[in-house]
């Protein structure tokens, strides 16, 4: 992502000086061999026999290490992981790509990693709802449900032999995303956690953190169940047309648009994510809430909150919030 | 009714008569020439339907969002249709260039150099001095500038920016003053070479180099010149001393405002996903008081003279608070360079 440009003026800079610093200092340092730069040697026990993994060399007899990042050791196997490496998908991570091609029975999105992902036509719902096996038709209309360039949620299935990823989305949640925004952000900010769709109600927008880096402010779609939709057929047919279709004409159009309390919420919170994501800082639901929260109670317009005041303010805040933590426990 | 439908319709409004198309147009040229998608590749690589880190699509719907954000007037950054990004300024980061100066709004980033050497003057007007403008895209601001892929949009830039800051065919208009440069009359006069680099691209990329430019302008020493006697037809002995130096006068150079057109509403400052939306869009350069001293449209769809009228009187309201804004910036930035 392309950073913010923050100018900050000499007191801006001393502050968020102290704040990253007083950061620092809260941040745990477990084992005293955690963290090496690249060539310091691994301080590891010869006799058991050891394995050496991604970011390890053997130099003059020692282990050393090839990048910088934390030292792992899982049995005998001993070896370096990054920091801010990119995305590493797991099976089950929930992730939001864009899609770049319509292949036969398949799409391929872009995913924020070294290699597209796949969504099978086959680990897609159909929209009339039926379980059923995928006929030539359908593989027609394939562009129907997704196109070029649409912003699509989905959850990791599994790998391919040849390392690339196989998604699925079966479930209502998934699924096309419109009505909103893409943010993106480096995957290493966004931790795996029970949750990445958040639905605020008090806000009514849908956020949804994708574990590559990839996060969707938008406005919030009730997920629809297609079985009802099925009953309905005749006066769902005419509903169903317009969520897909835009209309053409300019009157139609502004009557579409997202009412604007609910823009000023979705903007509030993309900006929230752009300056945590200039920070540095991790993203998750609460701290981009306490964001909004906060840029609502200094009454700062939405675009102030990417100037150089607020971001001072939130690295204080997080500061501060850490020192509690730390404080607890 | 008039509709101005040719893609780029070149004005300069101190000039009685408008000029004509330049040579080498046949008006058929994307219908977004400054936002260069697929076909605009040179390389002779289809790149597939988008590049992978540069000019992403967009879906319906974030188009969509996008256009109702600006009907609305709050844009997917909470900035207002008639707001700009945050600029930065900094001057003499090219020590070995007369003047330079990198300007920043939000994430585009353009780098502007002058180079003042000596010349002869052209036939025609003998008692000015020359400047030329050449802007270069950096295959790093978007990886479709790779190779020759930035051609035309460079061509685009320093065409625009030329008839924007130098005024006509007959140098009526100009906003840097040529007469200034004369050093001999007939024989010897400075040429001014204006560079300029885009890093980093998000949009209004004209904005930007008219900043950059008027900051490098600003940032200029031009070295005093002693002229000694000479034979009565020959050249002329000149002393270029290396210590005393000119400043340029940069309070006539005007800024350029770029009106870019979505739906009914025009908006400042757009980021390149917005432009990737815009019908057509209009850069006016207007000096400090208030006269318009060039005018560029493009965009493939064609305006309505009163429309065209209409986005200049904003331009003109816009354009107070920025040429504000940016004398602020570059008397803060070369306060700094003293300082450092």
């Amino acid at each position: 992502m392309r950073g913010l440009q923050v100018s900050l003026n000499q007191t801006q800079k001393i502050r968020l000086q102290r704040a990253l610093e007083k950061i620092d200092s809260f941040s745990s340092k477990s084992n005293p061999n955690a963290s090496v730069t690249v060539a310091d040697t691994i301080p590891v026990n010869f006799e058991d026999g050891v394995l050496k993994g991604h970011g390890t060399s053997e130099l003059d007899g020692e282990v050393v290490a090839t990048l910088c990042g934390v030292v792992e050791r899982v049995n005998k196997l001993v070896y370096v992981r990054t920091l801010r490496a990119r995305y590493k998908p797991e099976i089950g991570d929930i992730i939001v790509g864009r899609v770049i091609e319509v292949a036969p029975k398949r799409w391929r999105l872009e995913i924020n990693f070294s290699q597209d992902a796949v969504l099978m036509l086959s680990s897609m719902n159909l929209p009339d709802g039926i379980q059923r096996r995928r006929t030539a038709v359908d593989e027609l209309n394939m562009r129907s449900i997704f196109e070029e360039n649409d912003v699509v949620c989905a959850e990791v299935r599994g790998f391919q032999h040849d390392g690339s990823l196989h998604l699925q989305a079966r479930s209502q949640k998934y699924g096309k995303l419109e009505r909103g925004q893409l943010l993106t952000v480096s995957p290493y900010l966004v931790k795996r956690r029970k949750q990445h769709f958040h639905h605020i109600e008090q806000y009514g927008i849908d956020l949804i953190l994708g574990c590559n880096g990839f996060i969707w402010v938008g406005e919030h779609v009730e997920a629809r169940d297609d079985m009802i939709v099925e009953d309905q057929v005749s006066t769902s047919e005419q509903q169903n047309a317009t969520p897909n279709r835009y209309p053409a004409s300019l009157e139609e159009q502004e009557r579409t648009y997202t009412p604007l309390e609910t823009r000023q919420n979705i903007c509030r919170t993309a900006n929230a994510v752009r300056v945590l994501s200039t920070l540095g800082f991790s993203i998750n639901v609460e701290v981009i809430m306490e964001m909004v929260n906060l840029s609502s109670s200094l009454n700062l317009n939405i675009h102030e909150m990417l100037g150089a005041e607020f971001c001072v303010l939130v690295a204080e805040g997080e500061a501060e919030r850490r020192s509690l933590k730390k404080k607890k426990g | 009714m008039l509709v101005f439908s040719c893609h780029r319709l070149v004005w300069n409004l101190e000039q009685t008569a408008g000029d004509k198309l330049e040579e080498g147009e046949n008006g058929v040229k994307s219908s977004c020439p400054l936002c260069p998608r697929r076909h605009m590749c040179y390389n002779g690589r289809d790149k597939g339907s988008r590049s992978r880190q540069g000019m992403v699509g967009l879906s319906i719907g974030e188009q969509h969002f996008i256009q109702g954000g600006i009907a609305q007037d709050l844009r997917s950054d909470g900035r207002k249709r008639l707001t700009y990004r945050p600029i930065s300024v900094e001057t003499g980061n090219i020590p070995q260039a007369n003047g330079s100066a990198r300007v920043k709004i939000g994430a585009t980033d353009v780098i502007a150099s002058v180079k003042a050497e000596l010349g002869k003057p052209s036939p025609f007007q003998p008692d000015k001095g020359k400047v030329s403008i050449y802007v270069d895209c950096s295959p790093t601001a978007a990886p479709i500038f790779e190779g020759r892929g930035g051609d035309e949009l460079s061509a685009e830039l320093s065409s625009a920016l030329q008839r924007c800051l130098l005024g006509g065919k007959s140098g009526a208009g100009a906003g840097i003053d040529l007469s200034s440069l004369s050093i001999v009359e007939g024989k010897i006069c400075w040429d001014l070479y204006i560079d300029g680099l885009v890093v980093s691209s998000d949009g209004n990329l004209l904005d930007a180099l008219g900043a950059a430019i008027k900051a490098a302008l600003s940032n200029t020493g031009i070295p005093k010149v002693h002229v000694a006697a000479s034979a009565p037809d020959g050249q002329p002995e000149v002393d270029v001393s290396d210590e005393e130096f000119l400043q340029f006068d940069t309070s006539v150079v005007p800024v350029i405002v770029t009106l870019t057109k979505v739906g009914r509403h025009y908006i400042v400052d757009a980021t390149s996903e917005e432009e990737s939306q815009m019908s057509s869009a209009i850069s006016v350069s207007i000096n400090r008081q208030g006269r318009i001293c060039g005018l560029t449209k493009r965009g493939g769809a064609g305006l309505d003279p009163s429309v065209i009228l209409d986005m200049i009187s904003v331009a003109k309201h816009v354009s107070e608070q920025l040429m504000n804004k940016l004398d602020s910036e570059i008397s803060a930035a070369e306060a700094c360079e003293e300082e450092s």
